[in-house]
Formats: structure tokens, C-alpha cells, sequence
């Protein structure tokens, strides 16, 4: 039991970090109709 | 349309070049934007928007009808317009690896067909940035 605890643990400590660095770095837009 | 962009979760200060129109969103930290909120807000203030890009990190994903998408948080994601660039993706797709893309999400339709700031917005690369294992 105390494995796969430790196996879960584990995978998230692995997947949550790189969920959490994927992300929109930047935008840029053109715009029309600007006064 | 400054204003109204400010006030858009996610961001932190918009930059507007009056000369050739435009405009730089510099994100908070967390990079949770919705551009389409976005685009939203620039229609709301009576400005219309001709091209959006954005450079962003996520994991590449197969979607429902049976292309791409690049994942950028857990529940946002972009369809990935067919193209050579994005045919060199296809391979990381349900991998962990993570690209950094260049790309074109919106462009204003050609002619006289009012644009709808409702659209889907579809991922189009110009640039692999960076692909990670």
C-alpha cells in the first residue's frame, strides 16, 4: 500500500510541474480603427 | 481598448503603438490569459483586431477530430493548423515533451466578411521555438 502511495506521489511530483510550466508567454495583436 | 485589455484576467500592462497599431500584452507570471477574452475586449471598445500571435509553452495533444492541439494549462488548449512546421509536432503528441511555439491564433478574414470575435481560435505555427523532452 505505502509503494503505491509512494508510486503516485511520484508521478504527480513529475506531470504537476510541467503542466504548471506549459503557459502563453506573450500576445501581440494588430489592431484597426484605432483614433 | 488599453483599459479594457487591462482589466482582462492575466494581464499585466498593455503597451499600444498608435503609429502602426500595435499592441504588446505583457502577461502576469502565471500566463492564465484567454485570448479570446482578449479579442473580446478589443471589439468592446470599438477597435477591430487583424492578427493576434502568441509564443507559447504547452504539451501537444491529439483532439477530438483527430489533429493537434497545443495545451497550455489543463483545460486550454489550441487546435493546431495543418502545416509543414506542424507536421513536426505530430510525434510529441500524448508525450510528455513540451514545445515552445510561435504562432498565428487569429487573422481578421479577408474582404468584406465582418470578422466574429466569437470565432475558434486555431493555432497556426510560423516558428518551433523549442521542443523539450
Amino acid at each position: 500500500m505505502k509503494k503505491r502511495k509512494l508510486a503516485l506521489l511520484l508521478l504527480l511530483g513529475s506531470v504537476l510541474p510541467a503542466v504548471s510550466e506549459a503557459q502563453i508567454k506573450h500576445i501581440e495583436m494588430r489592431v484597426e480603427g484605432m483614433t | 481598448m488599453q483599459q479594457h485589455l487591462g482589466r482582462q484576467d492575466g494581464v499585466q500592462k498593455v503597451e499600444v503603438s498608435l503609429l502602426d497599431g500595435k499592441v504588446q500584452v505583457a502577461l502576469k507570471e502565471d500566463g492564465r490569459v484567454d485570448p479570446a477574452r482578449l479579442i473580446r475586449a478589443v471589439y468592446d471598445s470599438g477597435v477591430t483586431v487583424a492578427e493576434m500571435d502568441m509564443i507559447a509553452r504547452g504539451h501537444i495533444v491529439k483532439d477530438s477530430s483527430g489533429g493537434i492541439a497545443l495545451q497550455t494549462q489543463p483545460n486550454q488548449s489550441f487546435a493546431i493548423v495543418p502545416n509543414d512546421l506542424s507536421s513536426g509536432l505530430e510525434s510529441l503528441a500524448g508525450t510528455p515533451a513540451e514545445a515552445t511555439v510561435h504562432g498565428e491564433l487569429y487573422k481578421k478574414p479577408a474582404g468584406k466578411k465582418k470578422p466574429d470575435p466569437n470565432a475558434p481560435l486555431r493555432l497556426l505555427i510560423l516558428e518551433v521555438v523549442k521542443k523539450e523532452p
